[in-house]
């Protein structure tokens, strides 16, 4: 199952990059409103990671609004208001893994926004013919 | 005497102390001490010879402590031995059985009888995912096709403890990797806590929640997974040459790596402590990062060895 991808390297605890990875499937509309997410057996055994993490995981959804649980029946995909929310703050997470990184490499803030649109107009023409 | 937190909270299945045990001249077990959570999955960790096997031989009575106290699921091992051992799953570093005559499906169908809470239909699925060739006699099996065996064995009694010592050793690749899953899936179907020894911690990244470090047959310290990746990062930052920790600082510094001004520091400690020691300083932080498992035993292991 390609839907999840994990990282150990990654500097995000493995439920925090869980919690990232099914907010993006559905903000990308690889899970759509009302669908089951994986149940916790599926996915602990599935990504090899310790059933209590995906738990943690699931908890933290269901408290983002993300997902909403059915007594004894599973986990589903929310929608409406807090999948358009999510779209923000997903963008909010990139962004500051981007400056994260570009404060690593020793480069001001105004120097990053500055490349991300070169880089976008470069890719905008790229696209057309 | 250890910097490390030895304190773990909560009820446990695993609870060892004062442990000591001595083979003729050598000592292998030195007032080791262990408490694994209930419901944990927890990574006994150490350099070869440390003591992880012979501290796991004590916890099912294999070994007579010559002092110490070892409980197991509430058991005193010392007078409730058998017991403990019949909610206990054990992968050794050894063989797998002494009847090599048998044949592998009669020595599963053995095994079994001992245990009421054998899960059949588990068990079955178990030998189909590991690939499990029941014909052939055990002496004639590899060190990796005894180990896919002893996977059946301890895990389709279903026990509330696992102890698992070694368990990829021998496995190819492929095996392991499936090993890991099936491992996963076993703990979210039951309520098991596992107790992990490896020197392969890469591994066991994804499933350990605790990590316990042995070293000269001594628990040197034991936290959760948490606490560690909280505690233990590396630390970029530019900073002169000059520039130290302030003394009195309750900071160790377990690594220095230095290019000009640039430095790539891991140290433990309070992570608003060593913001608020670079904001105060003619530094700059550019970034914190946590530690995989394996680099932070290795880090335990060496600020033990400066202490």
């Amino acid at each position: 199952m390609a839907l999840l991808a994990i990282d150990v390297t990654d500097s995000r605890p493995i439920y925090v990059q869980i919690v990232d990875e099914v907010r993006r499937a559905v903000v990308v509309g690889a899970l759509k409103p009302g669908e089951p997410i994986p149940s916790v057996r599926q996915l602990a055994g599935d990504l090899g990671v310790n059933p209590n993490t995906v738990k943690q995981a699931y908890q933290e959804l269901e408290r983002l609004g993300v997902t909403y649980v059915e007594r004894g029946n599973g986990t589903y995909v929310a929608g409406g208001r807090a999948l358009r929310e999510d779209r923000a703050s997903l963008a909010v997470g990139v962004a500051e893994r981007a400056l994260r990184d570009a404060t690593r490499n020793g480069l001001a803030v105004e120097e990053l926004i500055d490349a991300l649109e070169r880089v976008a107009k470069r890719n905008a023409r790229g696209r057309k013919p | 005497m250890s910097m490390l937190p030895m304190s773990i909270d909560g009820p446990t299945a695993i609870r060892a102390a004062g442990v000591s045990k001595r083979y003729a001249k050598r000592t292998a077990l030195d007032r080791f001490d262990l408490a694994v959570p209930d419901g944990s999955i927890y990574l006994l960790a150490g350099p070869n010879g440390a003591g992880k096997s012979t501290a796991i031989r004590h916890m099912l009575h294999l070994e007579e402590p010559d002092a110490g106290t070892i409980t197991v699921l509430g058991h005193d091992v010392r007078r409730d031995a058998v017991r403990a051992r019949a909610e206990i799953g054990y992968i050794s570093d050894g063989e797998v059985t002494p009847y090599g005559w048998l044949r592998v499906g009669a020595l599963v169908a053995h095994h079994a009888q001992y245990f009421p809470t054998w899960d059949a239909q588990y068990a079955s699925r178990l030998i189909a995912e590991l690939d499990i060739d029941l014909a052939p006699r055990v002496r004639a099996l590899s060190r990796g096709e005894a180990r896919r065996i002893a996977f059946v064995l301890a895990l389709a009694h279903r026990p509330a403890l696992l102890l698992l010592d070694e368990p990829t050793d021998g496995l190819d690749p492929v095996v392991r990797e499936r090993v890991l899953h099936l491992l996963a899936e076993h703990a979210s179907e039951a309520p098991t806590t596992m107790l992990v020894s490896t020197h392969l911690v890469h591994e066991v990244e994804r499933l350990a929640d605790h990590v316990g470090i042995i070293k000269k047959g001594r628990l040197i310290g034991q936290m959760p997974r948490d606490y560690l990746r909280g505690t233990l990062n590396r630390y970029r930052f530019d900073a002169p040459d000059s520039w130290r920790v302030p003394e009195q600082a309750p900071v160790v510094v377990v690594e220095r790596v230095a290019a000009g001004r640039e430095n790539e520091w891991t140290m433990w400690g309070e992570p608003g402590v060593i913001r608020a020691m670079f904001d105060a300083g003619e530094t700059e932080l550019r970034s914190v990062t946590p530690l995989t498992l394996a680099d932070a035993v290795v880090a335990l292991l060496s600020m033990e060895d400066a202490a």
